[in-house]
């Protein structure tokens, strides 16, 4: 199943980046292929996406739930899909990110902990990651580095095609997927940055 | 027509326009004999009609037959290609076209390292009754292509969506068809879509791609449309006026011009006019527009063609929110064929052979001459529970949602019927009909089921007749299908044996050529094979290339 895990950093608080997150109007357009969605009640809503995988574009419409909400750090959430057989989860994360010794995000590669050779072979994958997942709009020179008053977002997503062509939409998404978190990610700060005077 | 200009932007031997098989064919051929080539294209991908499509190239005897063992002749292949034509072909151009497919089919793989393999098991669309008719072999198609050879165009050549990504020809078939397409092996094909592997027309297309702009450096501009041709005093053709990033961009092609811009699908007018129906959908992206029939005539061009009747047309139908190159996209239906499904007109009977397209393409046109209308344009498929337990429609595998907009569904057929606004005693007794005879797996009205080629592709073979089932079982689903080309239109340019545009005064047009679907179809005449579209467009082409290059420079 195609999964991603992104992160991202601010120089802004946390709870000025849960303010701007809890409110979904707030960053609904940011969402990849976004077409429209609309707030059932406090948990519950829908959403129609127009997703390119490659072939052709296709309008999907799922249903998303709130499964935790536990501001301003966690927003735990599942998704079903309403016209295609799909099912699928994700997180935001918030924390404040103060110091080195902050976790990594899930899909990058760790930060190095031993000796000079594991920090080499780390640094060499964290290059290949970079490359291989490339980058969304927002430059990571961008993001900020630890520090008080700074906050690190992490989006993490995880889809479950079902039926028996599984596997082969799971190919068709797989490459759309990590596009589509760090542009969500960073454009939500990207906009926090420039409210806040810190473009 | 435009004049040339006082400075040229580029300046080549030859200018194809167009990146199909016929104008990559032209480009290859030409360039291997010396001639300095570039390709225009108007998309913003290159691949044509050819990199949307099957990916099927119809030669009879081809070398892969031999290799396999499977037996075929000369002959038998032109008394085939006689029965398809139907008498409405120009016999000099068909004893061209055949007398030449293998040594441009095999130069494309010798020379231009496309890796063609043979079909196994997809018989002729006529086997067995038509003289010279095959049961396998004579469709030639790619290995698979690694698009990552493709460099930058890897993203600029075109994927098709009508054709399931990754599975060759031979491995559908052995999966059982599309009527088993819940069986299908996905693990694999999700293997070969991670890995960018192509097969049916991007694959095909990745070959011939590759070998153009990649391993021969011809130069190919995208997002560049040719609007009109440049003649001397003497009117040959000597260039184009393109526009390319909304500017004239003028290219001298000192040695000739080869349109193969294919068919005219999207032009609704010329297609209302030449194919006599008011409704005309095309599958392809919207980039066959019928250039050729404006550019060529503005000059003088003649233009010819084939009767319309029994071509490519099929019914079709748009799921909601699948979209190609920005525009909903068109499937074409052939889930009438399987068990449990049948075609009904608005008065709710049948019409038709479901299963077999050149059986009931005819009876689109059909006119109703006391009511003054097309009875069979506008009609509806119609599906059991049984087929939607067994049988996928169009992306939607059995159990998937169907969308409300686009299917009907009622519980039982009277219910049905009204809300397709179809007589319901009509419907009922079509359906009570066909059952009695599904039953017994006879077809009396239409004979479905008696045509292998119907059979291998959407047959379900565990039942008795792998194309009839009867429809007993509620819920009675409908969806309105409409009709839909696929791009092998009735008319084109006229052209001689060398490929080049004839004018309308009967000699040739110098230095302007035209192949593939832009060129009329008097090759092939008044029938169609799966296929042939393919093979003509790949040696035209090379005739096309080989005498264009041997011209002297104007």
């Amino acid at each position: 199943m195609p999964e991603v895990e992104y992160t991202t950093t601010a120089k802004l608080p946390v709870d000025t980046i849960w303010d701007f997150v809890q409110e979904m109007d707030n960053w609904a357009p940011f969402v990849a292929g976004y077409q429209s969605h609309e707030k059932l009640s406090e948990k519950e809503s829908t959403w129609t996406l127009k997703g390119d995988v490659g072939v052709m574009a296709r309008t999907v419409k799922f249903q998303v739930l709130i499964e935790e909400w536990a501001g301003p750090e966690r927003v735990t959430f599942s998704l079903k899909g309403l016209n295609e057989v799909m099912e699928g989860s994700g997180t935001f994360q918030l924390a404040p990110y103060e110091d080195e010794t902050a976790a990594p995000a899930a899909g990058e590669p760790a930060p190095p902990t031993g000796g000079l050779l594991s920090r080499l072979f780390a640094a060499i994958a964290r290059f290949f990651y970079g490359l291989v997942h490339g980058r969304a709009e927002r430059a990571q020179s961008a993001d900020a580095g630890p520090a008080a008053g700074t906050s690190r977002l992490t989006f993490h997503l995880r889809v479950d095609p079902g039926g028996p062509m599984a596997p082969m939409v799971n190919a068709m998404m797989k490459p759309m997927l990590t596009p589509a978190a760090e542009g969500l990610a960073n454009q939500i700060m990207a906009t926090l940055e420039k409210r806040h005077g810190l473009e | 027509m435009a004049s040339a200009p006082a400075q040229w932007d580029l300046e080549v031997d030859v200018a194809c326009v167009g990146s199909g098989l016929g104008a990559l064919s032209a480009a290859i051929t030409a360039h291997d004999l010396g001639a300095s080539c570039v390709v225009l294209e108007k998309a913003d991908k290159l691949g044509g009609l050819s990199g949307f499509g099957g990916g099927e190239v119809f030669v009879p005897a081809n070398r892969c037959m031999k290799e396999l063992g499977l037996d075929d002749t000369l002959d038998e292949g032109r008394a085939y290609y006689e029965f398809v034509a139907a008498g409405f072909q120009s016999q000099p151009h068909m004893d061209k076209l055949l007398a030449t497919m293998h040594e441009a089919i095999d130069y494309m793989g010798e020379k231009a390292g496309v890796s063609w393999k043979a079909c196994q098991g997809l018989p002729d669309y006529y086997y067995a009754d038509a003289p010279g008719s095959k049961a396998s072999g004579r469709y030639l198609s790619v290995d698979l292509f690694d698009a990552k050879t493709l460099g930058e165009w890897q993203q600029k050549t075109w994927l098709t969506p009508i054709m399931p990504p990754g599975a060759l020809h031979e491995e559908m078939y052995a999966w059982g068809g599309l009527a088993k397409v819940t069986e299908w092996d996905y693990e694999l094909l999700g293997q070969r879509i991670a890995e960018d592997l192509r097969s049916f027309g991007p694959g095909m297309m990745g070959f011939f791609v590759k070998a153009a702009v990649i391993d021969r450096q011809i130069p190919a501009h995208t997002e560049t449309p040719v609007r009109e041709l440049v003649t001397d005093d003497a009117g040959a053709v000597i260039g184009v006026r393109c526009e390319k990033g909304g500017s004239d961009f003028f290219v001298h092609a000192r040695k000739g011009v080869v349109l193969a811009v294919g068919g005219y699908d999207h032009n609704k007018p010329m297609a209302t006019m030449f194919e006599e129906m008011e409704d005309w959908n095309g599958v392809f992206p919207a980039y066959l527009d019928g250039d050729h029939l404006v550019m060529g005539p503005e000059i003088g061009a003649a233009i010819a063609s084939v009767p319309n009747t029994n071509l490519a047309l099929f019914y079709g139908y748009q799921i909601p929110g699948e979209e190609v190159d920005g525009r909903p996209l068109w499937r074409s239906s052939w889930e009438g064929g399987c068990p449990h499904a049948i075609w009904v007109n608005k008065e709710g009977q049948r019409f038709c052979d479901e299963s077999f397209y050149k059986d009931y393409q005819p009876r689109i046109r059909e006119w109703d001459g006391k009511k003054q209308e097309q009875p069979n344009t506008d009609i509806w498929l119609v599906f059991d529970g049984n087929y939607r337990e067994r049988y996928p429609l169009g992306s939607f595998m059995p159990g998937q949602p169907l969308p409300d907009e686009m299917v009907v569904v009622a519980d039982s057929l009277t219910e049905l019927a009204q809300r397709m606004e179809v007589p319901a005693s009509n419907l009922e007794a079509t359906v009570a009909h066909f059952n009695e005879g599904a039953e017994k797996g006879e077809d009396p009205d239409y004979g479905r089921g008696s045509m292998p080629w119907a059979i291998r592709l959407v047959g379900d073979e565990s039942y008795p007749n792998p194309l009839l089932g009867p429809l007993t079982k509620g819920p009675y689903h409908a969806v309105r299908l409409r009709p839909v080309s696929v791009g092998i239109n009735s008319h084109g340019l006229r052209w001689n044996l060398d490929a080049q545009v004839e004018h309308v005064r009967g000699h040739a047009i110098p230095g302007f050529y035209t192949v593939g679907n832009s060129a009329a179809l008097l090759d092939i005449g008044g029938g169609y094979q799966s296929g042939t579209s393919n093979s003509r467009a790949i040696t035209w082409g090379y005739v096309a290339g080989r005498h264009a290059a041997g011209q002297a420079a104007r």
